[in-house]
């Protein structure tokens, strides 16, 4: 599960970069233009967050989602 | 705008934001409702002017809810810096506020766009308001259904599953259509999961807090566009009001859901909903 969360991370932060740079639109056309890419940036930067934090509690050999 | 619809509007969304009547679906009808054609929703400074009224409502609930944040934030760097979970009160609310943030933060940054451009009229926001009378109904003849009149059987917040928090932010995912109620619709999720009517508040309004203020400061770029300066005066005053009645708001209805349910906010949407369809459709509202 930890090797799948730091997977997760790097695949969120990278499509943020991409988001950012406005490589990719998708799920961005309806949006007000580059605010809306700053928008995915900012949300894809924080599930990135999410799941290194979701790693290091799996990292832990007493952790349990309780 | 003028300073009093500037006002009106900062009320209308410090008080609709938190009472469980859809601050969304009230900023589309009610200005419909008085005639307001001088606003164009869709111009750069009316969108400033709400973005510094959803700041001033985010910062009243964390004002508000000071204390419990402050030892909600604080468990939650504490457990990752242990790099594990434990029984802390605020650290399992803190955790189940986050899981519970994910499904609006995602669906909001997808849809919220095209939602507001295919309901974004008094018709839908009127059908939607109406439906969300209806959901509340629902979900207190299931509460009552499930617990009777009598009270008793009702958990904490910090017992509630994580499945069940997801759940609950799902469910507020639905207030991205206008007229359906960001608390309102999670406080029902809530007490399907026996929550009792405070606790259930409670949770909607903590739930609610990052998704007001994530909406605020991922659109103060919108500040800084060219006309945005043409309402700074009513923006500030407008933030410092809506701030007032959010705080006012939250507070009262913290009081009322000790001993009152949603029953009351679902009549008034039924009722407002209604009219406001019946009038749309005649075109007497546009």
């Amino acid at each position: 599960m930890r090797v799948i969360a730091i997977a997760l991370a790097v695949v969120f932060f990278v499509l943020g970069i991409l988001y950012g740079l406005g490589k990719i639109n998708f799920l961005t056309e309806s949006g007000a233009g580059h605010a809306h890419h700053i928008t995915h940036l900012v949300v894809c930067w924080i599930l990135a967050l999410l799941c290194l934090i979701w790693a290091r509690f799996q990292g832990s050999p007493s952790a349990s989602m309780r | 705008m003028t300073y009093v619809q500037a006002f009106a509007l900062a009320l209308l969304q410090g008080v609709s934001e938190l009472f469980p009547v859809s601050s969304l679906g009230h900023t589309i009808l009610v200005p419909a409702l008085l005639q307001w054609h001088n606003i164009d929703r869709a111009s750069p400074s009316f969108l400033a002017f709400v973005v510094v009224l959803h700041l001033g409502t985010a910062l009243a609930l964390i004002l508000y809810y000071r204390h419990e944040w402050y030892a909600i934030v604080r468990a939650l760097v504490a457990s990752v810096v242990r790099g594990r979970l434990s029984d802390d009160r605020e650290e399992r609310i803190g955790w189940r506020l986050v899981v519970g943030t994910i499904p609006v933060g995602i669906l909001g940054v997808i849809f919220e766009h095209p939602v507001r451009l295919l309901f974004g009229s008094p018709a839908p926001a009127a059908i939607f308001l109406l439906i969300n009378g209806l959901v509340m109904f629902a979900g207190e003849a299931l509460r009552r259904r499930q617990h009777g009149a009598a009270p008793g059987g009702y958990k904490p917040i910090e017992a509630l599953s994580y499945p069940q928090s997801l759940m609950i932010g799902f469910a507020q995912a639905f207030a991205l259509l206008p007229g359906i109620s960001r608390s309102g619709i999670s406080m029902v999720a809530g007490l399907l999961f026996d929550l009792d009517h405070e606790n259930a508040a409670r949770y909607s309004f903590l739930l609610a807090t990052p998704v007001i203020l994530a909406a605020g400061l991922l659109e103060i770029p919108r500040l800084f566009a060219p006309d945005a300066h043409l309402v700074l005066l009513e923006a500030i005053f407008g933030g410092i009001a809506a701030g007032i009645a959010a705080y006012l708001s939250v507070a009262f209805l913290m009081r009322y859901f000790r001993s009152n349910d949603l029953r009351p906010f679902g009549w008034y949407c039924v009722v407002v909903g209604a009219i406001s369809f019946v009038l749309a459709r005649k075109g007497v509202i546009s």
